[in-house]
């Protein structure tokens, strides 16, 4: 035994000759020569080479015995084959003993005995061809006639007349069962006899049946005189084609190529047989269905020939062709093991055993799954036409929500390969920010004409179409943010750390089959992956915002200086400001205003701020329209660039300009009342000697105020109900950030809290018009009262003047006064006294203007649906002053408290 | 040296004994000494669908052969 184990094959196999034919070496040369030429020809195996699936099949045929028992056995034996380790191709010693396998109760049916003449002329296998064998078959025989049948094959037999004769005679007596013969006979003969029609036109009228009509494929009406023509006319090849042809027929139209009788019928767009073409009915029905896969084959061969050419057509469709020309590759593969076997059969001629032989049925079995499988394909392939990326992924997806687990196993294969080019872009993506998507196939898009500074907005956005069915919105726009942080770290931070150090997660080189898992499995591994990236990354980015870039930090400059949240500043910005801004504003210079800035810094608490922050603190004038004050055109200004202009855009900016006019606009109001309260309290006391000044100086303490009130309850619904509120929650808010769009989302509510809460908006406009008439008439006020004051000052001073010449002349022994500077002096006191009344109506007139405009402010408020501004009009009207005198003030504060309680 | 030869003697053996077992329970037809040839065959890769149809062949000749003998004696 040891010392056979180094013999070559050739050895090998003579001894096997000589063992099995039980002759000498000499004898066995031709069935050595056979073997010999048999294995070399076939030494690639056509099977699967599985040892399990072989095992199975074992199994099969023992329990298709019903052997249960020695199946069972099998099975330990099996296991004990696989124990020992001595073997290397277990699965081709099974195969083989599988493939000898006999039924023990069955008649054998290895050779029968009968066509031993057939098989003398077989030894040499070359000379197979050569053999003219065959005759009629049964079952192209109407199954109608089957009595008939029987005298058909026998008239046949007596005149298919060519050299086969002996043969019959020999078959005709022998012992083979009917049964056997029929099985026996469908491949290899009716093979040779459809080679042999193969070489005759088909079309061609028999001259040996010139007197029948031609056969047609319904043989039903007169067929007696017919049958034995039709059978005499296989030998001429003309009458109905065997089953064999269509076999080989069906096999090139299986590859979309088109065979002698099914072509291509192009204005049908399916296979036909050829109408022409004597057939039976189930014949020629079978051979349609199983027409139907050569015609699916064409439609994806068609998709993938026209786009796997096509470069723009995209990875993600190049994988989709490779996915399916993968499919078509196995669906070839069985086609070569058919081909073989049709190969196998030419050449082994008569004697192939019935089990393995080819026919329609077997075909029809065979192909179900191949066929259930390209129609989907087939069926995937319409859909997709048209689309690419992830567009196409999606359409794939869509097809794998069915309920048959092998359709679903496709799909997801298919699916998978479809989505490792979206999967390899989303890596490179997210762990290096790097787009390489030259077919626009991902659904991030970047816009290259975008410049740094708009980056984050509107450089990258998502492709909506793009998005594959299996990533949920919310992770795409994750996905998106990743990628845009560490583009924005690059570009815009100039942060060259490498992505590796952001994220410690190592990235690893997926596999198609892991980007299935990943895909599929959406809860698990791929979700926590992108969320893991997406915290890292976002963290990686605010903290360098935060530590290099101080982003928290200007947010709060920005409130102290253009929100005034650094009081002690504004105040003394504004006491070195006023003489400067009460000029045209067309006189101011900025150099002037940025000296007078610096001083105020220097100043106040403002100086402890870090340079920093001071050097981006600038002045601005606004727009200078005809007849402005400087007033009007003041505004301070915080310079912002680089990353934290991302956060501080450009309407950001231009926000918190109108904001801070507004602000500055009301705390020059306050300003104003103090002058005006200052200059009441001083003069009170000065005036108290021009009696007939006390009610015009009422009227005057009356109406001012009259004005704080109004304006401190307005500052204080900025400052608390505007400022501080939003303040605290943008604060809070940006303390919990995630990511940098949350900030920046973050401050733009802030923004827009604040505009509309200061009624800078567009609903606000009326509401905004009455507030600045207030202001108006706060600052005309001013104007009156200084007016008041300084003629009654004036006044003043001239009577004490007066009175002190009167006192000089009489300390120096004279008349105090003469009669003509009595008068004189009378005179103009009479004309001063007649100045007081028009003071008087003149303040009255303000007085009246001024409730006015604070009624219909307070009843525009009413109609506010803002809690805070309800609130406002209570305080400012909180002893229902104007109420009482304004009737249009009653019923729509009711009205307003029905609204709101009807709310509740 | 020879203790693992033997070992892997009784091995072969036993793996043989296996393997004839299978094919008594398949029906082969093989005898011991067709049945260690084949395996070498197949160990040294041979293709078995091949080697099956070989075997096939020959038994077909060789039955096909005794019965002619037969015919021949008879006639």
């Amino acid at each position: 035994m040891a010392a056979l184990d180094q013999k070559s094959p050739n050895v090998l196999l003579q001894s096997l000759c000589c063992k099995i034919t039980g002759k000498s070496e000499a004898d066995v040369a031709h069935q050595f020569q056979y073997a010999v030429r048999v294995i070399g020809s076939n030494y690639a195996p056509t099977i699967e080479r599985d040892e399990f699936l072989v095992s199975e099949k074992i199994k099969k045929e023992l329990l298709k015995q019903r052997r249960e028992a020695d199946a069972a056995l099998f099975s330990e034996l099996h296991r004990k084959l696989q124990t020992q380790g001595v073997l290397k191709h277990r699965w081709s010693i099974l195969y083989l003993l599988l493939s000898l396998c006999e039924d023990p109760r069955k008649p054998s049916n290895r050779v029968p005995v009968c066509s031993y003449g057939a098989l003398l002329a077989q030894a040499l296998p070359r000379d197979v061809h050569s053999t003219p064998f065959y005759y009629a078959r049964p079952q192209s025989l109407p199954l109608s006639y089957p009595e008939r049948s029987a005298t058909a094959h026998n008239s046949s037999m007596a005149t298919s007349g060519i050299s086969s004769m002996g043969v019959f005679s020999i078959n005709g007596p022998g012992p083979t069962p009917p049964s056997l013969l029929t099985g026996l006979q469908p491949v290899g003969e009716s093979m040779r006899g459809s080679r042999l029609a193969w070489t005759l036109p088909v079309s061609s009228s028999p001259s040996g049946a010139g007197a029948a009509p031609r056969p047609t494929s319904a043989p039903s009406s007169s067929p007696a005189p017919r049958l034995p023509q039709r059978q005499r006319r296989d030998g001429d090849g003309s009458a109905e084609i065997g089953e064999a042809a269509l076999v080989r027929d069906i096999l090139y139209v299986f590859q979309g190529i088109d065979g002698k009788f099914i072509k291509m019928c192009s204005p049908e767009n399916c296979y036909k047989i050829d109408l022409k073409v004597p057939l039976c009915k189930s014949l020629r029905d079978t051979s349609s269905r199983l027409a139907e896969l050569g015609w699916l084959h064409n439609k994806i061969r068609k998709y993938t020939d026209s786009h796997s050419l096509d470069r723009a057509f995209g990875l993600v469709g190049q994988s989709f062709c490779a996915a399916l020309h993968q499919e078509l590759k196995e669906y070839y593969r069985l086609l070569s093991v058919l081909h073989a076997q049709l190969q196998v059969e030419d050449d082994q001629g008569v004697n192939v055993s019935v089990d393995s032989s080819l026919t329609l049925r077997r075909l029809l079995v065979w192909t179900y799954d191949p066929k259930v499988r390209l129609k989907t394909l087939a069926a995937l392939v319409d859909y997709c036409q048209g689309r690419k990326g992830g567009e196409l992924a999606t359409a794939v997806h869509a097809y794998g929500k069915t309920g048959d687990p092998h359709m679903r196993a496709l799909i997801q294969h298919i699916l998978g390969l479809v989505s490792h080019p979206i999967l390899n872009f989303l890596y490179r993506w997210i762990y290096d920010g790097e787009l390489e998507d030259t077919y626009h196939e991902f659904f991030v898009a970047s816009d290259p004409t975008v410049k740094t500074d708009r980056l984050w907005h509107d450089k990258y956005s998502l492709r909506k179409s793009m998005i594959p069915s299996f990533i949920t919105m919310d992770q795409a726009r994750k996905v998106l943010l990743i990628g845009k942080s560490i583009n924005f770290l690059h570009q815009v931070c100039h942060d060259r750390t490498p992505p590796g150090k952001i994220m410690p997660a190592s990235k690893s080189t997926d596999s198609p089959k892991d980007a299935t898992e990943l895909f599929t499995d959406l809860e698990g591994a791929f979700q926590s992956k992108i969320d893991a990236a997406y915290f890292e990354t976002s963290k990686y980015l605010l903290d360098v915002l935060n530590k290099n870039y101080q982003l928290l930090e200007h947010l709060q400059a920005m409130r102290r200086y253009l929100l005034l949240g650094q009081g002690d500043f504004i105040r003394h910005l504004m006491d070195l400001l006023k003489p400067e801004l009460v000029r045209a504003a067309t006189t101011l210079y900025q150099h002037n205003l940025t000296g007078i800035l610096e001083t105020a810094v220097r100043a106040t608490n403002a100086q402890f701020d870090s340079p920093e922050i001071l050097k981006r603190l600038d002045v601005r004038l606004l727009e200078v329209s005809p007849g402005d004050t400087g007033w009007d055109v003041f505004s301070l200004d915080y310079h912002v660039e680089g990353p934290i202009a991302t956060v501080f855009t450009r309407e950001c900016m231009s926000h918190y300009l109108r904001v801070f006019n507004f602000l500055w606009r009301a705390k020059r109001m306050e300003y104003i009342l103090t002058d005006i309260w200052k200059g009441q309290m001083c003069n009170a006391k000065l005036l108290k000697s021009m009696p007939e000044l006390s009610g015009v100086l009422h009227q005057c303490h009356v109406l001012a105020s009259e004005m704080v009130h109004f304006i401190h309850q307005m500052q204080y619904y900025i400052t608390f109900e505007v400022l501080e509120c939003s303040w605290d929650e943008l604060w809070n808010k940006v303390q919990q950030a995630q990511d940098l769009d949350h900030i920046i989302a973050a401050h733009d509510v802030f923004l827009d809290t604040i505009i509309s809460r200061c009624l800078l908006d567009v609903n606000n406009r009326s509401l905004l018009n009455q507030l600045r008439a207030v202001f108006d008439q706060i600052i005309e006020f001013q104007n009156a009262q200084d007016t008041l004051y300084r003629s009654a000052l004036e006044e003043l001073q001239l009577r004490v003047q007066f009175e002190d010449k009167k006192r000089q002349r009489v300390e120096m022994g004279e008349w105090g006064v003469t009669a003509e500077q009595e008068a004189e002096e009378n005179r103009r006191v009479q004309e001063f006294k007649d100045t007081i009344p028009k003071m008087c109506s003149q303040l009255r007139l303000l007085t009246h203007f001024y409730q006015g405009i604070v009624q219909e402010f307070l009843r525009l408020l009413m109609t506010c649906s803002d809690e805070s501004l309800q609130f406002l009009s209570f305080r400012l009207d909180f002893n229902e002053h104007y109420k009482a005198r304004d009737p249009r003030l009653r019923p729509s504060l009711g009205a307003t408290r029905g609204r709101r309680s009807s709310n509740i | 040296m020879a203790n693992p030869a033997s070992a892997n003697m009784n091995a072969v053996r036993e793996t043989m004994d296996v393997l004839l077992e299978i094919s008594r329970l398949l029906n082969t037809g093989l005898d011991m000494e067709s049945l260690s040839i084949c395996v070498r065959l197949c160990e040294q890769g041979i293709n078995p669908e091949a080697l099956s149809s070989v075997i096939k062949e020959l038994r077909r000749a060789s039955d096909s052969l005794k019965a002619s003998e037969n015919s021949t004696s008879q006639g």
